[in-house]
């Protein structure tokens, strides 16, 4: 079996491998140095194959993305450690049911956040403790229409909320759900969340008329391009 | 090995004479990659554009091979540059280069845009077995030609199934299925001369893993 796995690494490599064997081989990456090693590698290898193409771009093509980046957030994935969930887990007993979602969230949202500094967490650790302890803080349960609830926690005075995802439908790893507050029909994204499970901290949620969830391809989209699977109005 | 060093002392001339001729920014970056990219996860939006001019005519140049079309290209490169934006706190330096990261992200989309576009038509009818487009015209520096022909010269040390299967793969966007079926071969096959393939290019291209 980790033999059989072992092979993919040069058809993963050159992306030649299909959503499945893809995630079985991601899976398997993570308890395989000798796999990590060979893979560093062949992507450099496969990086000369692109530096050989290389090719002047449009120059509207700069313009365009700086103007689009200094008006796109950047992602903040955020995870649960047993310590966080210990803390989120004594702030109250009306906190249960949420705490029992972060665990979920927790095991298998990992991926999503496994690459945040530890600064980063535990500034949103605090920041989703407050959220989650905040005397107005009201929840929104959605069924996802694919499968899995989500749920906002959201606090006015804070005016930030906390959506998790559970039991959601595992996507393939070229896709992510996306989190949108509306407002007045317009959504802005406020994240994406991976695959599975996860959560994440948003900021900026006055005057949000509902929460809508998408799926996007890996990265998240400026704009949704997909119907909902789930929608909450505020 | 001979080839290898030789090549080294041709790609430091083509650097000075790229210099010279102020060419792509790519040839002369001013910063290394790795750290723009830390600095991007933090919202840096001048390291940004760095990065841009860094590796921006790779991530086109490459798409355009894949793609073809190259609004459709420039469309992909631009999708790659926000997502490189957006999720820059996932990089991770002790797993690979941001060169390394920022490429693979931008061959994966590569891949599913040719792979979504074709998906309609019969692909093994229109599989072009033409080495591409006609780099005479399109390369502009002296560094991108001289990486090109060691590209291909390292190609053409390959067995013809070791070239076809990485070629297809990574240049037209084939699953190593696809491959087999296009090339009439077993699919372990194909997976086994894609290693082989791989490990020979490396060798043969003298890629240093630290």
């Amino acid at each position: 079996m980790t033999h059989d796995l072992h092979t993919l690494a040069a058809p993963y490599a050159l992306d030649a491998l299909d959503p499945h064997e893809r995630a079985r081989f991601e899976g398997h990456l993570d308890q395989c140095a000798e796999c990590r090693q060979e893979l560093r590698g062949f992507h450099l290898t496969a990086l000369r194959l692109a530096e050989a193409e290389a090719d002047t771009p449009p120059p509207a093509l700069r313009a365009r993305l700086l103007s689009e980046v200094s008006a796109t957030a950047q992602e903040r994935p955020v995870v649960t450690t047993l310590a966080q969930r210990g803390r989120i887990r004594r702030a109250g007993p009306r906190l249960l049911v949420a705490a029992s979602v972060l665990v979920a969230a927790g095991a298998i949202g990992g991926y999503v956040s496994e690459h945040n500094r530890a600064d980063d967490l535990q500034a949103d650790s605090a920041r989703i403790s407050a959220v989650m302890v905040a005397g107005d803080a009201t929840m929104l349960d959605g069924k996802v229409r694919t499968g899995g609830t989500m749920r906002v926690v959201a606090s006015p005075s804070h005016d930030a909320a906390v959506v998790m995802g559970s039991d959601l439908k595992q996507l393939d790893d070229g896709h992510v759900y996306q989190v949108w507050a509306m407002h007045d029909g317009v959504p802005r994204s406020l994240g994406v969340l991976g695959s599975g499970a996860g959560m994440l901290y948003a900021q900026d949620i006055a005057g949000s008329d509902a929460f809508a969830v998408t799926v996007e391809p890996d990265g998240g989209s400026p704009a949704p391009t997909t119907d909902p699977v789930a929608a909450m109005p505020a | 090995m001979a080839r290898r060093s030789l090549f080294g002392k041709e790609s430091r001339m083509s650097q000075s004479a790229a210099d010279r001729l102020a060419a792509v920014p790519e040839t002369a970056p001013a910063v290394d990659p790795d750290d723009l990219l830390v600095r991007v996860a933090r919202g840096d939006e001048s390291a940004f554009a760095a990065l841009y001019d860094a590796l921006g005519a790779t991530v086109f140049g490459m798409a355009r091979r894949v793609i073809r079309d190259p609004a459709r290209a420039e469309e992909v490169a631009q999708e790659v540059f926000l997502q490189v934006w957006q999720t820059a706190a996932r990089f991770d330096p002790a797993r690979g280069t941001a060169k390394s990261w920022v490429l693979t992200l931008a061959h994966r989309r590569a891949v599913d845009a040719v792979r979504h576009d074709q998906a309609a038509t019969n692909r093994e009818n229109s599989y072009d077995w033409s080495p591409g487009v006609d780099h005479d015209q399109v390369l502009e520096t002296v560094t991108v030609r001289l990486e090109h022909e060691q590209v291909r010269r390292c190609l053409e040390g390959l067995t013809e199934l070791q070239r076809e299967s990485v070629n297809l793969a990574y240049y037209q966007g084939y699953t190593y299925a696809e491959v087999a079926q296009v090339l009439g071969a077993n699919p372990a096959t194909v997976k086994t001369r894609m290693r082989d393939g791989l490990v020979r290019l490396r060798d043969c291209m003298g890629v240093e893993v630290s």
